[in-house]
């Protein structure tokens, strides 16, 4: 019998719970269909969620899981120009026509769906976006040029915890839309995995110190509030603390899912969100998100 | 004599000619280990610079392998050979996370840019910190008077000179202190 993941019509960090709910119950069904044909927009954490699920069904064995390709013919077309197809094509039997269009870095695609697994594929992603994040953070969002600098760093190191901690690859993309809820433009950084989750690599060192209270909840506030790292070294655990820094100065978001929990620094623009929600629906692996906000027209 | 590595050369060897950008701790250990090389052979009592400034993106992994271990690898008493050093070429950006990494591992570096005045990164004490600021004002000065200028005891203020010398930050010359300075 073939299990169904169904794909909300609009797939971006606030439904991927409900996505996340469906695909905790998965089980050992031997045959899995992720059915996105009702799905009308995915932001980019949306899409690496996406390869994500595919990547932690592929990693039981057995057959391949189904995914099938969303009704919508534009919506088709920019998953495909957003780089989703090209990966997804590895882990899932796609189901539906998808379109031969190569993925392309457009108007809003600042980096479509790239693989990272080694340091020499965060290298590769910090070159070649960082002319066009330039471009886009100062004159769209009217940044100060020193944003661009911090910009590559937050990525690079967003990029590094799948590298260092993950135990298997990720995904990255990065793009330019508008949030609806303030109503100016934003770039999001969305990097994800399906590996071992912040929990896992940060027990043998932590777990101890907060005893029964351990948990990804814990795990997560250790690493993002209080720094902490894996290793005993006290350089290490710095990247977050970095990120922090970055989007702190440019009033912008960080949000990190691992598990059963998510934690997120929240801006003053940000009404609608909470700093840390545990007992969500299992997922595999972390997801982060990185939101740098248009600066407010009037303080231009 | 000034001996100046060029961060872009280092990565070129490194990593390759055509990156500019200073990520990962892998990329980090391997710059590390090119410029360990480069000193080799260099005369041990000038400052070493290093010179950043075709470095685009650095990231906090990077900062902390690359300089805040070459800091920890060749301080005063440790394993290497003690070498001090000095940085040029920094952007804004560069520097805050420098700063970060090495206030972190409680470090500390002098960034000096031609033309300007030498200035500290990284944790030294408030007195420290002090002391710093008049010796690079007046380009040097003995015990005395820092103690004057600073209002402190001369045990204090010899406290915060050796403090300095021992971060290597400062050099001590016929009785005098002298900022650490590539010129």
């Amino acid at each position: 019998m073939t299990y169904v993941v169904e794909v909300p019509q609009i797939l971006e960090e606030r439904s991927f719970d409900q996505f996340a709910a469906g695909f905790a119950g998965v089980g050992d069904a031997p045959r899995v269909l992720v059915d996105a044909h009702a799905a009308s927009w995915a932001s980019p954490a949306g899409l690496i969620g996406l390869l994500c699920a595919g990547q932690a069904l592929a990693a039981r064995g057995g057959a391949k899981p189904l995914l099938t390709v969303p009704a919508d013919r534009e919506v088709t077309h920019y998953w495909t120009r957003a780089g989703f197809f090209a990966h997804a094509a590895d882990l899932f039997e796609i189901h539906g026509s998808v379109p031969r269009v190569k993925p392309h870095p457009e108007r809003n695609v600042l980096l479509e769906v790239t693989p990272v697994t080694v340091a020499d594929d965060v290298h590769a992603v910090v070159g070649r976006i960082q002319e066009r994040s330039a471009a886009i953070l100062t004159s769209e969002l009217g940044l100060d040029p020193k944003a661009t600098m911090g910009f590559g760093m937050a990525l690079s190191e967003a990029c590094q915890n799948i590298v260092e901690h993950a135990g298997t690859g990720g995904w990255v993309a990065v793009q330019r839309y508008n949030w609806r809820t303030i109503g100016r433009k934003v770039v999001v950084i969305a990097v994800a995995d399906a590996g071992v989750g912040f929990r896992h690599t940060l027990e043998a060192t932590q777990g101890n110190r907060f005893g029964d209270r351990w948990g990804d909840a814990t795990a997560l506030e250790a690493a993002l509030i209080q720094g902490v790292s894996r290793f005993r070294d006290p350089g290490r655990g710095q990247g977050l603390a970095g990120i922090r820094r970055y989007l702190g100065r440019w009033h912008g978001k960080i949000s990190i899912r691992s598990g059963t929990a998510r934690i997120a620094i929240i801006p003053d623009w940000e009404r609608d969100d909470e700093p840390l929600r545990d007992g969500l629906p299992p997922f595999p692996g972390a997801q982060v998100q990185l939101v740098v906000p248009e600066v407010e027209r009037e303080a231009r | 004599m000034i001996n100046e590595i060029d961060l872009k050369d280092v990565l070129a060897r490194s990593v390759g000619s055509l990156h500019r950008d200073l990520v990962t701790r892998s990329t980090g250990a391997k710059v590390r280990s090119s410029i360990e090389e480069a000193l080799t052979g260099r005369p041990a009592d000038d400052p070493v610079v290093l010179n950043f400034s075709a470095v685009r993106v650095l990231d906090c992994s990077c900062a902390d392998e690359v300089v805040a271990k070459l800091l920890l690898e060749h301080a005063v008493g440790a394993e290497g050979r003690a070498v001090c050093f000095v940085i040029r070429g920094l952007t804004e950006t560069h520097a805050e996370e420098i700063d970060h990494v090495l206030r972190r591992r409680r470090l500390a570096l002098v960034a000096e840019e031609v033309g300007e005045r030498p200035r500290l990164l990284g944790e030294v004490t408030p007195e420290a910190a002090a002391a710093w600021d008049v010796l690079a004002d007046r380009g040097g000065a003995g015990e005395e008077e820092i103690a004057s200028a600073l209002a402190l005891p001369p045990l204090e203020a010899r406290n915060a000179l050796e403090a300095l010398v021992g971060a290597g930050v400062v050099r001590r010359s016929e009785g005098r202190y002298l900022p650490l300075t590539a010129a």
